[in-house]
């Protein structure tokens, strides 16, 4: 059973396509994250699922049922916006309310929901008052909280988190998983940031130029990108790519040879390549000291626990590497780098990815 | 993605496109059709008849109405009067207006009171200003004639001198309604962000330099605004010239709209009156188009 | 050091100018409601005495008595107070259509809207008088009402207030099952109580000010408004006996709105010179 199934929708303005031809189907009570730089038509298609765009062409369903020419307010879903679009003009009570009196509910029903979300977000104090006297905090939760009183078939999350400060902002990542554990809810979230993207998300789905990259679960889609775009998107430092040429490799595994003249052996069966691969791909904790590739130290960035080394190899190619929290590495050393082959990406010149089959997905969801 | 919603509709629309929507601006639009663009067609359409209320309609006479008003010296010395008005109440509206609006840019309880004073004539009615100004300028008795008569001068005679009498309604109209230019300066001027005289203080720039070089280029689109709207505004001047001199002494005060005034509704000659509006309509136009033109390329410099 | 002498110096010297026009600024009006207080027949022969004795308070005691200026400012209250809802329920209205909304032929309709914008009064004047002759409107409540409902500035300023508001609040009210009449009702017309109270004032204090159509409409003493009123007594003002009873007039009909500005200022203000800077 899924609850909300989204078949062949295309989104068009004027002779702009935003969205083509995109088929997907979310399992009821998964917490799925919509990704992508701006522009890739996450929100658009997010404002169809709500009603607040048309579809050009597609259909979409919820639980079954097809909604996508239903007026918004029938679709069974809560939204809760960017800048959060509290009602200034009325109380943090008359805002969860206002949904649940459109549709006749009676009052007393209302006033225990409104109770009920109201302790749940921990704003009982909070329900005389008007948006205005809200920290951005507080006006964040009363938007969830404005979903959660219509106790809908989906939520809905456009950016939520983009408006508050980063220390509020991983506050609110950690409720905001706490809530859906609780809750059991069908939620959608658009973000283009992919840490919110990779902690809260059941499942991720990877989006470029109005088309789906990937769709998987968070370490799934990090330790198997399926194109180039979702392994450069995902992850940081964001993964190290070197252009390549093939070259003779054992066993029938692939072997790629880097700019500098290093011939690099990979657990990837050359029989499941369809091209030439021409980058190989290699996150930073992946690299490894000592492995005979020689490189310079350009900047080393400290984090305490860990050390990101900006390196470059002989041919100038760039490469980042992390090394121990007190590594003893400083700027203009000559170091010697090797890559864990079996940890290795590669991609063809379509963008591509292959890895080794032995190379685990993740725990998987469902 | 909000580049893409703004391919798709105009920005900030909220639903779909349908015909119920037009229903929102039915309303005004129907009173705009019916007491806008019909009289305004109809105006055209009376400016080429023979059309006198009292000797009735004489059909269609082409351009006859505005060739007459090319010959009528009347009717030429109002245009004179208009534009005469216009150069001297527009510049100073715009000089007084900018000195005010930097002098009392600031936030002494002092400043706040005088902005009050200087902006508080405008409330008043066109009536009530020439009932002032007319005991103001009353020889011997008006204010004016008394103040100079205390310090042993004799005051000109304003509104029965044919010389004096435009410039005399030019400063009745400055005391009246100095407030608008002021404040839309104070506006603009408030736009300035104080980093830029802070800049310019490290600059060691002084008071004028800072004047000439920071504030009044950075407030130039409001002061082409504030000329634009000036020059519309005073090319309607008709009140206190009807009320104070009623276009006298000897026609020096007689502006553009007293004589459509005169010619439609003392004369009831319709089709002459119209056409004289749309003379001084196609004035305004080019008035104001020539000046933004002006604010644009001084821009472009 | 020397600089800052210098600016003392200079900030002084503006000042001194500075409150010397504002002297002059209200140095007529003062002269007028001291001139209110004095016998006419006083008046007559010399101003020069305007501080000294004798007093009067008849000129505002025969006000009551003869003058119909409470006549005329009802009927100023009545055709501003009846414009101003008329122009605020079109504006809000059409402002929202256009702003909000989308329907065939929108951007030609709200193009010919602006354009209307450039329209002086005076171009339409006289055919509109003609109109109004044809259908018995003047000098009637409606007929000095009705031409100023068509001027497209009070829709401009909605227009451009409404897209100022995000448009998420109103989606967000779509998800929560309010209809379009509803969410107009009830969200939008609340959050635009501050631009419709500049617009209010704007309008009213503009009707009230009104002068060259209720001068051609309004032709009969009873339906004159208070400017036309004032008008017409100001007439034949060289032969009056009365300047006292015309200052006391005037300055009856003045300080209402005077006082009225005293309380509302900021909004006046805001109201006047807000709408130009759009």
């Amino acid at each position: 059973m899924t609850s909300i199934v989204l078949k062949r929708v295309s989104k068009k303005f004027g002779t702009t396509s935003v969205i083509s031809d995109l088929s997907l189907a979310i399992d009821p009570g998964e917490f799925t994250v919509f990704l992508g730089p701006s522009g890739c038509g996450k929100s658009t298609l997010l404002r169809m699922i709500a009603g607040l765009e048309d579809v050009t062409s597609g259909e979409i369903e919820i639980e079954g049922q097809r909604i996508d020419r239903a007026p918004p307010g029938e679709r069974g879903v809560a939204m809760v916006f960017q800048n959060y679009a509290l009602y200034p003009h009325m109380s943090v009570r008359e805002n969860l309310s206002f949904g649940l009196k459109n549709i006749g509910m009676p009052k007393a029903q209302i006033d225990e929901r409104v109770q009920a979300a109201a302790r749940m977000l921990e704003m009982d104090a909070l329900l005389e008052r008007r948006p205005s006297q809200l920290s951005g905090g507080q006006r964040q939760r009363v938007a969830i909280g404005r979903a959660i009183v219509k106790e809908p078939r989906a939520f809905l999350f456009d950016e939520p988190l983009s408006n508050l400060d980063a220390a509020l902002r991983s506050r609110t990542r950690v409720e905001l998983s706490r809530l859906h554990q609780r809750m059991k809810a069908t939620m959608i979230f658009v973000t283009h940031d992919q840490v919110e993207a990779m902690t809260m998300a059941t499942r991720i789905v990877v989006m470029n130029q109005g088309r789906v990259e990937q769709v998987g679960t968070p370490l799934g889609i990090y330790r198997r990108p399926a194109t180039r775009f979702v392994a450069g998107f995902i992850g940081s430092p964001a993964m190290n790519f070197l252009k390549v040429e093939p070259a003779a490799g054992e066993g029938g595994m692939a072997a790629v040879r880097l700019g500098d003249g290093t011939v690099v052996q990979t657990d990837i069966p050359t029989a499941g390549l369809e091209a030439v691969p021409a980058e190989l791909g290699v996150r930073a904790e992946h690299v490894t000291t000592g492995g005979g590739i020689p490189a310079t130290v350009d900047v080393v960035e400290r984090l305490g626990d860990r050390t990101l080394v900006y390196s470059r190899l002989r041919n100038g190619a760039a490469v980042v590497y992390e090394d121990e929290g007190d590594s003893p590495v400083s700027v203009g050393d000559a170091v010697s780098l090797g890559f864990r082959r079996q940890f290795l990406h590669l991609f063809d010149a379509s963008g591509k990815a292959h890895q080794a089959p032995t190379l685990e997905g993740g725990p998987r969801h469902g | 993605m909000a580049e893409a919603a703004a391919l798709s509709r105009p920005a900030g629309v909220v639903g779909r496109r349908t015909w119920a929507n037009g229903l929102f601006v039915l309303p005004f639009f129907l009173t705009f059709l019916a007491l806008m663009v019909l009289p305004l067609g109809v105006g055209m359409w009376l400016s080429f008849q023979d059309y006198d209320m009292l000797g009735g309609y004489g059909g269609s006479v082409g351009f006859e109405n505005f060739t007459r008003l090319w010959e009528d010296k009347i009717f030429l010395r109002s245009v004179l009067n208009t534009v005469y008005f216009v150069c001297l109440s527009t510049p100073a509206f715009v000089a007084l207006g900018l000195f005010l609006a930097i002098s009392l840019n600031d936030t002494y309880r002092r400043s706040a009171v005088l902005r009050s004073i200087f902006f508080g004539s405008s409330v008043l009615s066109v009536t009530i200003v020439t009932l002032i100004w007319r005991l103001v300028y009353m020889p011997e008795r008006g204010l004016l004639a008394v103040s100079a008569g205390a310090v042993g001068l004799s005051s000109p005679s304003f509104m029965t001198t044919e010389s004096l009498a435009m410039p005399g309604i030019a400063i009745v109209t400055v005391w009246w309604i100095i407030g608008l230019p002021m404040m839309l300066f104070l506006a603009a001027l408030q736009q300035i962000p104080r980093e830029v005289y802070e800049a310019a203080a490290l600059d060691n720039a002084s008071r004028w330099t800072t004047l000439t070089r920071i504030t009044l280029p950075s407030i130039r689109r409001t002061i082409v605004l504030v000329a634009v709207i000036e020059v519309i505004l005073q090319f309607q001047i008709f009140g206190q010239v009807h009320l104070i001199t009623n276009g006298g002494p000897n026609n020096a005060t007689r502006p553009i709209v007293m004589f459509i005034y005169e010619a439609g509704f003392r004369d009831w000659s319709l089709g002459y009156a119209a056409a004289a509006s749309q003379v001084l309509f196609v004035l305004m136009l080019a008035a104001s188009f020539f000046q933004i033109w002006i604010g644009r390329s001084k821009q472009e410099d | 050091m020397r600089a800052s002498i210098q600016g003392r110096f200079g900030d002084r010297l503006i000042l001194v100018a500075v409150v010397a026009l504002a002297i002059c600024w209200l140095a007529p009006i003062f002269w007028v409601i001291g001139l209110s207080f004095k016998p006419n027949d006083v008046i007559m022969k010399t101003t020069g005495g305007l501080l000294s004795p004798p007093f009067t308070l008849k000129n505002y005691t025969d006000i009551i008595a003869t003058s119909a200026v409470f006549g005329w400012m009802l009927n100023s209250a009545i055709v501003a107070t009846g414009q101003t809802l008329l122009t605020l329920a079109l504006s809000t209205l059409a402002g929202y259509g256009f702003a909000r909304t989308d329907f065939p032929g929108k951007r030609l309709v709200f193009v010919a809207v602006l354009a209307g914008l450039a329209v002086p009064e005076q171009a339409i004047i006289v055919p509109l008088h003609t109109m109004f002759a044809e259908a018995n409107l003047h000098n009637t409540y409606f007929g000095l009402i009705a031409p100023r409902l068509a001027v497209p500035f009070g829709v401009f300023l909605m227009t451009q207030y409404f897209r100022g508001i995000p448009a998420e609040i109103e989606e967000a009210a779509m998800l929560d099952n309010a209809s379009r009449f509803k969410i107009f009702l009830r969200i939008v017309l609340p959050l635009s109580i501050p631009a419709q109270a500049t617009l209010g004032i704007y309008t009213f204090l503009h009707a009230w000010n009104e002068y060259f159509w209720p001068l051609v409409s309004a032709t009969k003493p009873e339906m004159y408004t208070l400017t036309i009123g004032l008008a017409a007594t100001q007439t034949n003002f060289a032969q009056t006996e009365g300047i006292g009873f015309l200052m006391a007039q005037a300055v009856f009909a003045g300080l209402p709105v005077l006082i009225l500005y005293l309380f509302f200022q900021r909004h006046i203000v805001t109201a006047v010179s807000g709408g130009f800077a759009k």
